[in-house]
């Protein structure tokens, strides 16, 4: 128990200062001098004491049940991971409901935004479901979806992010796809204000971004345990780093994409990445 | 207090019963898991509910009350 609850905090605190980082080398790149990197760590607070009160048009409970759900799922994520490194499977199941529950938290809060977002939330998972799927190559390459029998194949064979480097990219077109201002973070696009999010505002708020920054550092936990290896802790910190600041110059330098365009990428990518792996394979 | 207040008393409480049984007593690892999965983000969001502001009670109905229904 002790340690789950020691690798969800670490999951929050780091996810959240990831985010910091990542607006902080966007807006240096964009010639601003931008927030502190703990920033978004303090909204998540700040949230949570600020006025709440719900709208009407919500459908309660769900409108609130819902913001449960997607803690739930990536609290799940963190004790199928870092904790017993249990099935890839699993993380795969856990980011198909994250789909749902981008879905769910927009139609349930009766704003028109909401609503928007949920649909292309629908639209995204099409690509991003199957940007995910490139992990079934890992099963051709290993012979396994269990994370720790995965580590142990690295140990002996060496990094798959070698053997298998379009997964890898794949994975990261995907990670980068749930990177706040990405080019194909259409569900929280600024022209549908902030999605599926523009409704739970005040605790609510601060609750999604609990779950929000958990969510990236198991993103970014995967991919470095799936396509680098067992890591300590320290180079594990390094790997995260590294990726979100590739993340923040991706995002700094493209706009966000229309959502026919993104989609459309995502999957030709999708498509790419398993052909050219199976290719790879043979 | 309002039932959500009430309610969200009741639910913190339990969630931090749970995780204390958890931490101190060593039940079987699916327990665990459970108490982990449900009482973590209900016990946080139920922190949430009981820590948050209120607005004033004359406001409240100004803030319900639907600007627009078109759609």
């Amino acid at each position: 128990m002790a340690n789950i609850l020691l690798n969800v905090l670490i999951a929050f605190l780091m996810g959240s200062i990831l985010f910091g980082l990542q607006r902080k080398i966007m807006a240096r790149i964009q010639m601003r001098p931008g927030p502190p990197v703990i920033q978004h760590l303090l909204h998540t607070f700040k949230f949570f004491v600020k006025e709440s009160s719900f709208p009407k048009t919500a459908a309660m409970p769900f409108y609130i049940a819902i913001t449960a759900m997607l803690c739930v799922i990536w609290v799940s994520a963190v004790i199928v991971g870092p904790v017993t490194q249990g099935s890839l499977l699993l993380i795969f199941a856990i980011y198909a409901l994250h789909k749902i529950v981008e879905h769910n938290a927009g139609s349930s809060s009766g704003s028109p935004y909401g609503k928007l977002s949920c649909v292309r939330a629908v639209f995204s998972a099409a690509a991003e479901v199957p940007l995910f799927a490139v992990l079934i190559i890992i099963y051709f390459k290993t012979g396994t979806m269990d994370l720790s029998q995965i580590i142990g194949f690295q140990t002996t064979n060496g990094p798959l992010i070698y053997s298998i480097p379009l997964a890898a990219a794949m994975f990261f077109v995907l990670i980068l796809s749930k990177a706040p201002y990405s080019p194909f973070a259409i569900t929280k696009g600024k022209d549908i204000i902030s999605g599926y999010e523009t409704e739970h505002f005040g605790l609510l708020r601060g609750y999604l971004m609990i779950s929000e920054s958990i969510a990236w550092y198991m993103l970014l936990w995967v991919f470095l345990t799936v396509f680098i290896g067992g890591l300590n802790p320290l180079m594990y910190l390094v790997g995260m780093v590294i990726l979100s600041t590739v993340v923040a110059f991706i995002n700094a330098t493209t706009p966000i994409l229309n959502p026919n365009h993104s989609i459309m990428m995502q999957a030709s990518l999708a498509l790419i990445g398993v052909v050219g792996s199976l290719i790879l394979l043979l | 207090m309002d039932k959500l207040q009430i309610s969200s008393y009741l639910i913190f409480i339990i969630s931090v019963a749970s995780i204390a049984y958890g931490l101190l007593f060593n039940p079987a690892n699916w327990v665990v898991y459970g108490i982990s999965i449900i009482f973590i983000p209900s016990g946080i969001l139920s922190f949430g509910l009981i820590v948050m502001k209120k607005g004033p009670k004359e406001e409240e109905e100004d803030k319900i009350r639907e600007p627009f229904i078109g759609y």
